[in-house]
């Protein structure tokens, strides 16, 4: 064995064989994942691999002398014969012929050949072909209890409570089992990468709990070869490969001479790139257990080991068995992680729904403390975008990428659902903020407007540790030619996951989907309710126009229609009481004068309800007005009747200048005025005017403001020491045509003064009320600011 | 040629009254034509063979022809433009007062319920326009 290539054999090879050649091209990172590693054409040196037909030995690994003490062209020639003595022949015999071995490898026994010390001897049916694995067995080692170990182990196993638990306790056991420097459970992604998801290892060895490898490291054939040939086996990573050698001459079929298919061989010699793979992290043994989960490739049980390890039969297969137990019970734990996943985003969605239905704020509802969108799908960051409004949660691109990112979703096809782990590939800003979201995962919640929900997740390659030297340089060959080396990978690797997220789980696209059908329901029951309140309003507002003009029509009826027929009556008996009053009697002539009385008031009464129905309506003409400037007109015009009556009335010298109508404000404090003096029985009749200012209210303990009246407003009064009313009328007054008295006391007003004056002073924006003693007087309060 | 009458287009036969009691009570003689509506008083401008009044007193609000197409038909009508036309309306409307000066009234006046106030505003009205004003003559000359 001078060369890799096994070409230092060719000057040995017997006249009756062939080299078993090689297919293809030698190996490197650019085809590797073609290389045909299950038909190696060689094996490893520690064990002797032959191939029957029949009787008949069809190939041998060429270490027959090594190990037996025999060449190749004897062994082809003997067949089994040659290497088996009588008894122990007729045992392997029975054994081929009854036990059934179709790719099954089956340990049949351990035996010396030809006194070279003891094999196990391991055999499996490949078509025609049954395949010999005669591997070196150490003497005097008591036989290992796999049943019990492995019982063991599984009642350890069985114990752990989650998958993490679980994959810590394997990596134990089967070190324990095997004795390995250090034993790690890979977990693969669906992007083919691996992460060391439990470990355990000597002492004094670096861990690689929690590494990440690309997933270059396994290639495709080793993988789909790792769910057919649960476990592998390299014992010694200097090993020289040992070829395959066939029998050649008259009768034999050419496929004899083909390169044998080894995919279930222990013995099989494994990829060069993979050795060296090994040698780079210092690994000189390793062994691989598959996981397998529903017919795919889950994870491996890898195990290491720093000198040459040759692990016995036995144990191997306690791994094997403890293997395909841990494969099943992954399966559960996965499941169970899955669906308590599935569950938090179920139990998510639903306390998003109930908490949109209770709260008024889809928003707040989406976004508020406690329960939001981030406990909702596993996602460091997530935004949404309503109404206009931007709210970021956890790590985000900031708000500025975020909108202009909506401005981007805008453009993009019209689905409800957008996700992408590469947003930096398809949206180029992306790129400034792959750190915070590589992925995204968009939810669309109208079709006209910006509204989102959105989901980041970040750059893969900050979130994990990647095993390995990605920096370490390229190794040159002993021919002087640069070859990749596995670590080389990484390089070209990571910028292939540059920008790259972890995939969006179909669950998780499954759950936004129905977030997004459960928040269409709510803003669509929003925009129902809002239609229906609109539908209302514009109704309302349709029925006030109307009111409007009937309102319109009837004050031009009234002052019309209306007066003209009063006209008519009052003439009449006005004419009746000139000309006749001496022809009736009293109580005749009595009569006339109260109809004429009657026509009067019928006529202020209409005068004022034309009044009432303009003040709503006319438009105010607000200026900055001198209050006191304005006193002193309103009583110049009432004068005459304040000097009847002997008024005396005080007006606070220091009132303030306020943006009001000067002509509607004259006529509220003139009502009032008037009011105040009319509604007295003091001989002495007073009535003050005044102003509180927002920081003289302290000063006026008794003043009371209503709910609505803000703190900056001027507090404006009319006081007057008259017959004050009763508390419980103090709504009453300010009701039109709402009357206290008999009509002819107290000069017999209509009964619409106060209701103008409210409607005026609502029209500024104010408020008014009365505080009063009855029997004392009154103070009208009013403010003319909102 | 007869002489020139005060004109009152007043569809109201209780308003009508109550102007002649009220020029009964203040004792004027002047002479009184009567319209009852708006097509009435339309023809009787219309028809150039009789007077042209000294003053037109037109109530507003008419069934028909109404007393702004009146005054309208007054203003744009080159025989009549002169003519004094003072409008007597139940309305107080700001917008019929600005509408009626628009369409050249001469003056507005409100009736009042009260016969006192009525009859008081016509003496002054008379006493102006037919005392103290100086009328123009008919547009074809005396």
């Amino acid at each position: 064995m001078t060369g890799p290539d096994g070409q230092g054999r060719a000057a040995e090879t017997p006249a009756l064989s062939v080299q078993v050649a090689r297919l293809g091209e030698p190996a490197d990172l650019t085809n590797c994942d073609r290389e045909p590693i299950h038909i190696p054409g060689s094996v490893q040196p520690h064990g002797v691999l032959l191939v029957l037909r029949g009787n008949v030995a069809t190939q041998v690994s060429g270490n027959t002398e090594t190990h037996f003490g025999l060449g190749v062209p004897e062994v082809l020639s003997g067949g089994l014969g040659a290497l088996l003595d009588g008894e122990t022949l007729a045992r392997v015999q029975g054994a081929l012929a009854t036990e059934s071995l179709n790719d099954n490898p089956l340990y049949l026994l351990t035996t010396p050949v030809r006194g070279r010390g003891l094999f196990d001897l391991i055999a499996h049916r490949r078509g025609q072909q049954v395949i010999l694995e005669f591997e070196a067995a150490r003497p005097g080692r008591p036989p290992v209890d796999s049943y019990s170990q492995v019982k063991r182990s599984v009642a350890r196993l069985n114990a752990t409570v989650d998958l993490t638990e679980f994959a810590a306790a394997t990596a134990e056991e089967v070190r324990r089992l095997t004795g390995f420097d250090r034993v790690m459970v890979y977990q693969f992604a669906e992007d083919g990468t691996g992460t060391v998801i439990a470990e355990d290892l000597r002492g004094d060895l670096t861990p690689y709990l929690g590494l990440r490898y690309p997933a270059s490291d396994i290639p495709q054939q080793a993988r789909a070869l790792y769910v057919q040939n649960m476990l592998r086996i390299i014992a010694d990573v200097t090993y020289e490969p040992v070829p395959m050698f066939a029998r050649q001459g008259e009768g034999v079929p050419d496929e004899v001479a083909a390169p044998l298919d080894m995919s279930y061989c222990v013995l099989r010699s494994v990829s060069p790139i993979h050795l060296q793979y090994l040698k780079n992290m210092g690994v000189n043994a390793s062994m691989s257990v598959s996981l397998v989960r529903g017919g795919a490739l889950w994870g491996l049980i890898a195990c290491h080991h720093t000198e040459p390890r040759h692990l016995p039969y036995d144990v191997r297969s306690a791994c094997e068995l403890l293997g395909q137990v841990a494969s099943v019970q992954i399966s559960a734990r996965q499941e169970q992680r899955d669906q308590s996943y599935q569950l938090q985003l179920k139990t998510a969605q639903t306390q998003l729904v109930e908490r949109m239905a209770e709260e008024n704020d889809l928003l707040e509802a989406l976004v508020g403390s406690g329960m939001n969108l981030l406990h909702f799908i596993d996602t460091p960051g997530a935004a949404v975008c309503l109404d206009g409004e931007v709210v970021l949660l956890g790590a985000t691109p900031s708000r500025a990428q975020v909108t202009a990112l909506t401005g981007w979703l805008d453009t993009q096809a019209d689905v409800d659902i957008l996700h992408t782990q590469t947003l930096g590939e398809l949206h180029g800003p992306a790129q400034e903020y792959a750190g915070r979201a590589s992925g995204l995962l968009a939810v669309k919640l109208s079709h006209s407007r910006h509204d989102y929900v959105m989901w980041f997740r970040p750059e893969e390659l900050q979130t994990v540790t990647w095993g390995g030297d990605p920096n370490k340089p390229v190794e040159v060959s002993e021919d002087g030619t640069d070859r990749l080396t596995p670590r080389q990978s990484f390089a070209a690797w990571q910028e292939t996951v540059r920008g790259r997220s972890a995939a969006w789980q179909t669950e998780e696209l499954l759950a936004a989907r129905a977030l997004r059908r459960a928040i269409m329901a709510v803003v669509l029951r929003r925009v129902e309710e809002l239609g229906q309140l609109n539908d209302h309003l514009e109704r309302s507002n349709a029925d006030l126009e109307r009111s409007n003009a009937d309102l319109d029509a009837f004050a031009y009826i009234a002052s019309h229609d209306l007066k003209e027929p009063l006209r008519g009556l009052h003439n009449y008996s006005v004419y009746l009481l000139e000309v006749y009053e001496q022809q009736l009697d009293e109580d005749g002539a009595a009569k006339l004068r109260t109809l004429v009385r009657l026509t009067q008031r019928m006529d202020d009464l209409i005068d004022s309800l034309l009044l009432y129905s303009r003040v709503g309506r006319v438009d105010l003409s607000f200026q900055p007005t001198d209050l006191n400037n304005l006193m002193a007109d309103v009583l110049e015009v009432i004068a005459p009747r304040l000097e009847q009556l002997n008024v005396q009335v005080q007006v606070q010298p220091d009132l303030p200048v306020l943006t009001i109508d000067r002509v509607r404000v004259g006529e509220v404090l003139s009502n009032l005025i008037t009011n105040a003096m009319k509604y007295n029985d003091k001989a002495q009749p007073q009535v003050q005017v005044g102003a509180i200012l927002p920081d003289g209210r302290a000063a006026h303990p008794d003043l009371r403001v209503p709910d609505g009246v803000p703190a900056y407003a001027c507090v404006l009064f009319v006081r007057d020491n008259g017959i004050g009313i009763r508390e419980k009328h103090f709504e009453n007054i300010f009701r039109i045509f709402k009357r206290l008295h008999a009509r002819d006391q107290f000069g017999g007003g209509t009964g619409a003064g106060l209701t103008i004056v409210r409607k005026l002073v609502e029209r500024h924006g104010g408020q008014i009320w009365v505080s009063s003693e009855y029997g004392q007087g009154s103070v009208f309060y009013f403010t003319l600011e909102a | 040629m007869s002489p020139r009458p005060v004109l009152v287009v007043e569809d109201s036969d209780e308003d009508y009254q109550a102007t002649l009691w009220a020029m009964q009570k203040l004792e004027r003689t002047d002479l009184l034509e009567r319209c009852t509506d708006g097509d009435d008083a339309l023809d009787r401008l219309s028809d150039r063979a009789q007077s042209w009044p000294k003053l037109v007193l037109l109530d507003l609000n008419m069934p028909g022809t109404d007393g702004r197409e009146v005054l309208a038909f007054i203003r744009s009508t080159p025989y009549l433009r002169s003519l004094p036309v003072v409008i007597l309306s139940t309305s107080a409307s700001e917008r019929d007062v600005n509408d009626c000066y628009q369409l050249g009234a001469n003056a507005y006046l409100i009736k009042p319920v009260n016969f006192a106030q009525y009859t008081e505003q016509l003496r002054i009205t008379l006493d102006f326009w037919l005392g103290l004003a100086q009328l123009p003559e008919s547009a074809e000359g005396p």
